[in-house]
């Protein structure tokens, strides 16, 4: 089953996964010393996630300085740097967990202030699966997936469920839906949180170092989910520390140190070819 | 103490658990005589502490035996006054209601009972040790009792020439108490009996459904009054004298057996209803293709989880007579109140049907779906007009039934509530059907509340002694609770305003003794009310002891607030959830959970802390034991009896409580590893 939803979403991608590493840069210039390369199909695509001179400080601290980055519709962004960087910081301003400070911040047409509507309605486009999973503990597998559909998207009960068993499917646990979180593995729980995000039917799935809090044996399960849910043609995000993936899936990644985006290329470009001393570093420590 | 039901452990983390779980190897239970060598006496020092311990033990139980079985002890002083301590002086021919309201208490009881115990059982082996124990204790009793006074034939004790009571001789004593000896021996001769039965370890594992303990006890207790007299007179309509008449075992005991059938016949009821439900999801899962998605959702245990969604009507039900039941018991079962009709077809109806009409048409429309910012400002305008009402009746610049005062204020609760159920025509239905059940109970509850009260009784209350004190901590418990978690949440809330106001209020109130709180409240505070406002004296209590028990509340609240982890409330926010929801669905369900045990801890406290209404002048169980009998004329000065006897039943009541209290720890934990 899996399989072939792989092929066809293929198909339907077309070029676009064909071509990855190959195709020619478009470049533009960016804050410090970054670089937004974007392919030529991709940069034909409609701006998903559009993120221009974006500052945030805790405190003193300035965790984000002059984030500047243009995701595309479909687009697959693997973020890498190394720990304290900031990756989670800018994944967490895109839905506003965290509140950024100046620039902007635009997700599919929407600028994300202060102004609440707005924040509800880009918190339902836009999914987000966690490292520490955060599934609610109280709640059956199915509570956990429906809760937001019924109370968010106002459908009812049955139709909630419906689209809660065939997520359940999706990411291969159908059985467990009347379990509860504790009862399941870390590889599980995880799968079930991705569920629960692609409940809301988002246009955006941010990740946030989702197999970081698993046992080596169960991150495959997890990353073969994403991957399927990539090939669909979801806009993802990723932060993670799995090459693997960055280098399979990504259509680009950036790298990130200190609060600002070091270098931008494809996965061929940043795994054989890095322009920074940074990133010839961190690729030195992490391959 | 341990529960009898060990906690389903559900292995944490356990990936995918096949088939029936295997229960862990039973350890070998040791033979007696090395258990209490190896606990009790493994080397000198715990000897010499264990047999302290036990010399302790026993002078105590000797102590207890003694004053209980004392020739000083008038004991009829407590059966002769059963009647008067449970509900003072109800009259005899309204008594009928009494046991209306005790009946419906018990088919709640019982239904409840029926739909969601999962008791499990009690192994033979533990019941057979509570017996043999039970049987021991009795016997170890009847050889420490000091032996009793000899009496002469004029019913009047003995002494002897320096004035000292005269005994009967241990060989005496001991023939006397024969009937006890029979008991031990027979308590102890099941348990025996059993144990020999069942000598094989494997099916000493045989449990009992609790069930039957829990309703076969009492049963027990019930048939007894068929055969033992236990009462001695009944009261005579509202004097406070004893008068000889029919002995209240034989005047309770109908009513008393109709009781138990209730009970037994809703649990019954219950208990269908719930398999019937189990079944069917069963039925329904094995129908489906994943036969596994239903009924494995906690494996492992007994008695199986009631299926999610089963029964919900009746469960609804349910729990809504429970929360409305100690308002309906009180003003119309016991209060027996007579009902004005002029006024009600002049005003109250009318009245009302215009509040369920106006505001149903007004939630309708604050449930559009487009009613967005417009309809937020509309809510919070009703918000403020209805307070304004109140800040008018305050200043009394014009009149309005009080009556209407609260319908506002519901309206506007319920206009905030309003976006929670925009959109979807089903749900704007469930908040206007709410909306209209709401005004019928407030409107019908401010006509019975409003008409006095036709139950004649010897002072101002109409219920008194126990019932009294049931009341008082049933409606402190109903309306502080709510009030609690509000200033909980305002505690921890973003809003320094709401912060600051709430914490001030506990910290002020946790400094106060409640004594002064309810003095307050039922002394000072009368004088400080608007001409036309009054207080009842209950009405003052009640408010003083809610407003005490909600500080405390929101202190153990805000305890299990401060448990949750971040990551929690960033999910809720992540998956789009409103603060509202967040807090209702993910928040509080986790924080009152983790904060069970210190809740109802509270409870209980409040439950013995009515014991204060005796000192602002109420008719409370302590009140009837410490004041009220010491001054019958047949009982004057009897007052040991009474305190010994309440104790008993508060410790009972508040016992009861805490036990129920681990079985819910135990059972909502199971979700949360
Ligand atoms: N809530 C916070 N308050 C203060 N400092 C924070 C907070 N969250 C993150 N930081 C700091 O911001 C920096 C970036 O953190 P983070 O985005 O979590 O990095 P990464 O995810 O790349 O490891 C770190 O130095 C971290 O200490
Ligand atoms: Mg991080």
């Amino acid at each position: 089953m899996a399989r072939a939803a792989r092929e066809r979403s293929e198909q339907e991608r077309g070029n676009g996964v064909a071509d990855k590493g190959e195709s020619t840069m478009s470049t533009q210039p960016a804050h410090g010393d970054a670089t937004i390369a974007v392919s030529d199909e991709l940069a034909a695509r409609d701006d998903m996630i559009v993120c221009s001179d974006v500052d945030k400080w805790f405190g003193d601290f300035q965790a984000l300085s002059g984030i500047t980055a243009t995701i595309k519709e479909q687009e697959i962004v693997v973020v890498l740097g190394p720990s304290g960087s900031g990756k989670s910081t800018w994944i967490r301003c895109i839905n506003r967990l965290e509140a950024h400070q100046s620039g902007q911040i635009i997700v599919d047409g929407i600028e994300l202030t202060n102004d609440l509507r707005n924040i509800e309605k880009i918190r339902s486009e836009v999914g987000m699966v966690f490292q520490q999973f955060n599934l609610f503990p109280h709640l059956t597998v199915m509570d956990n997936i429906t809760l937001a559909p019924i109370w968010v998207r106002r459908k009812s009960r049955p139709e909630a469920e419906e689209l809660a068993e065939s997520l359940l499917e999706r990411v291969g646990i159908p059985e467990q839906a009347q379990k509860f979180p504790g009862q399941l593995s870390g590889g599980q729980q995880q799968r079930v949180a991705i569920a629960r995000a692609l409940a809301m039917e988002p246009r955006v799935m941010l990740f946030d170092e989702p197999t970081s809090a698993l046992d080596p044996e169960m991150i495959k399960e997890v990353l073969d989910v994403m991957e399927e849910l990539a090939r669909s043609g979801m806009t993802m995000m990723v932060v993670t520390h799995e090459m693997g993936f960055a280098r399979e899936v990504a259509d680009r990644i950036i790298f990130m140190e200190d609060g600002e985006i070091v270098e931008v290329g494809t996965p061929h470009h940043f795994f054989t070819e890095p322009a920074e001393e940074r990133t010839k570093l961190f690729l030195s420590q992490v391959l | 103490m341990t529960d009898p039901l060990p906690p389903a452990a559900p292995t944490a983390l356990a990936a995918e658990p096949v088939g029936p779980t295997v229960s862990p190897p039973d350890r070998p239970s040791l033979p007696p005589g090395r258990w209490i060598r190896e606990n009790l006496f493994p080397n000198a020092r715990n000897s010499i502490l264990t047999i302290f311990a036990i010399l302790v033990a026993l002078f105590a139980y000797r102590g207890l035996l003694n004053f209980t079985f004392s020739e000083e002890r008038s004991w009829i002083a407590v059966r002769t006054n059963l009647r008067l301590m449970f509900t003072q002086a109800y009259p005899e021919h309204q008594y009928v209601r009494v046991w209306v309201a005790v009946g419906l208490v018990l088919v709640l009881a019982g239904l409840s009972a029926g739909i969601w115990a999962r008791w499990g059982g009690v192994t033979l082996k533990r019941l057979m040790g509570w017996l043999m124990s039970g049987g021991g204790l009795v016997a170890v009793g009847v050889l420490i009792r000091e032996p009793s006074v000899l009496t002469d034939a004029a019913g009047e004790s003995v002494r002897d020439d320096a004035g000292e009571l005269v005994r009967e001789s241990f060989a005496a004593a001991m023939a006397d108490r024969w009937v006890w000896w029979a008991v031990a021996l027979v308590l102890f001769g099941i348990g025996l009996a059993l144990w020999l039965r069942f000598e094989d370890l494997a099916r000493r594992t045989i449990e009992i459904p609790v069930a039957w303990l829990v309703f076969g006890l009492p049963g027990l207790l019930v048939a007894s009054t068929w055969v033992i007299r236990y009462g001695h007179y009944a009261f005579a309509d509202g004097e406070f004298i004893a008068e000889p008449g029919e002995l209240v075992a034989m005047s309770t005991r109908v009513p008393w057996t109709v009781m138990w059938l209730l009970l037994i016949g809703c649990y019954g009821i219950g208990r269908v209803a719930r398999n019937r439900a189990i079944a069917s999801a069963q039925a329904a899962a094995e129908t489906s293709d994943d036969a596994e998605a239903a009924g494995d959702g906690v494996a492992g245990e007994g008695a199986p989880e009631l299926p999610r969604g089963a029964l919900a009507k009746t469960r609804t039900v349910v729990n809504l007579a429970w929360v409305l039941s100690p308002f309906f018991l009180y003003w119309v079962v016991m209060r027996d109140p007579e009902i004005d009709y002029a006024h009600v077809f002049s005003t109250m109806l009318p009245m009302g049907l215009a509040f369920g009409v106006a505001g149903s048409a007004v939630l309708w429309w604050l449930t559009r779906s487009d009613a967005g910012e417009v309809g937020r400002l509309a809510a919070i305008g009703l918000l403020l007009l209805a307070a304004f009402h109140w800040v008018a009746a305050f200043f009394g610049w014009y009149s309005m039934l009080q009556v209407a005062r609260i319908a506002f204020l519901l309206l506007a609760v319920a206009g905030l509530l309003a976006p929670n159920f925009a959109g979807v025509a089903a749900q704007r239905r469930r908040l206007v059907g709410a909306w209209l059940f709401v005004v019928l109970l407030v409107f019908y509850g401010a006509t019975v509340i409003n008409a006095p009260s036709t139950i004649e009784t010897p002072t101002d209350m109409f219920i008194g002694g126990f019932s009294v004190t049931l009341l008082v901590s049933v409606l402190t418990i109903m309306l502080s609770f709510p009030i609690g978690v509000l200033l909980a949440l305002a505690r921890t809330s973003r809003q320094p305003i709401f912060r600051v106001l709430s914490t001030v209020y506990i910290e002020v109130i946790r400094g106060v003794p409640l004594i002064t709180l309810l003095l307050f409240f039922s002394g000072v505070l009368p004088l400080f009310l608007p001409d036309g406002m009054e207080i009842a004296e209950l009405a003052a209590a009640i408010l003083g002891y809610t407003l005490f028990s909600a500080a405390y509340l929101a202190e153990n609240v805000r305890g299990g607030l401060q448990s949750i982890r971040r990551g929690q409330y960033e999910a809720a926010d992540a998956v789009g959830l409103t603060t509202t929801q967040r807090t209702g669905f993910i928040i509080l369900p986790q924080s009152l959970r983790v904060s069970i045990p210190p809740l109802v801890g509270q409870v209980i406290a409040t439950f013995k802390e009515t014991s204060l209404l005796a000192i602002i002048g109420l008719f409370d169980f302590l009140r009837m034991a410490n004041s009220v009998i010491p001054n019958q004329s047949q009982f004057l000065g009897v007052r040991r009896e009474g305190l010994l006897f309440i104790s008993v039943v508060y410790w009972v009541v508040s016992f009861a409580m805490s036990k129920y209290s681990q079985r819910l720890e135990q059972r909502v934990g199971l979700g949360q590893r």
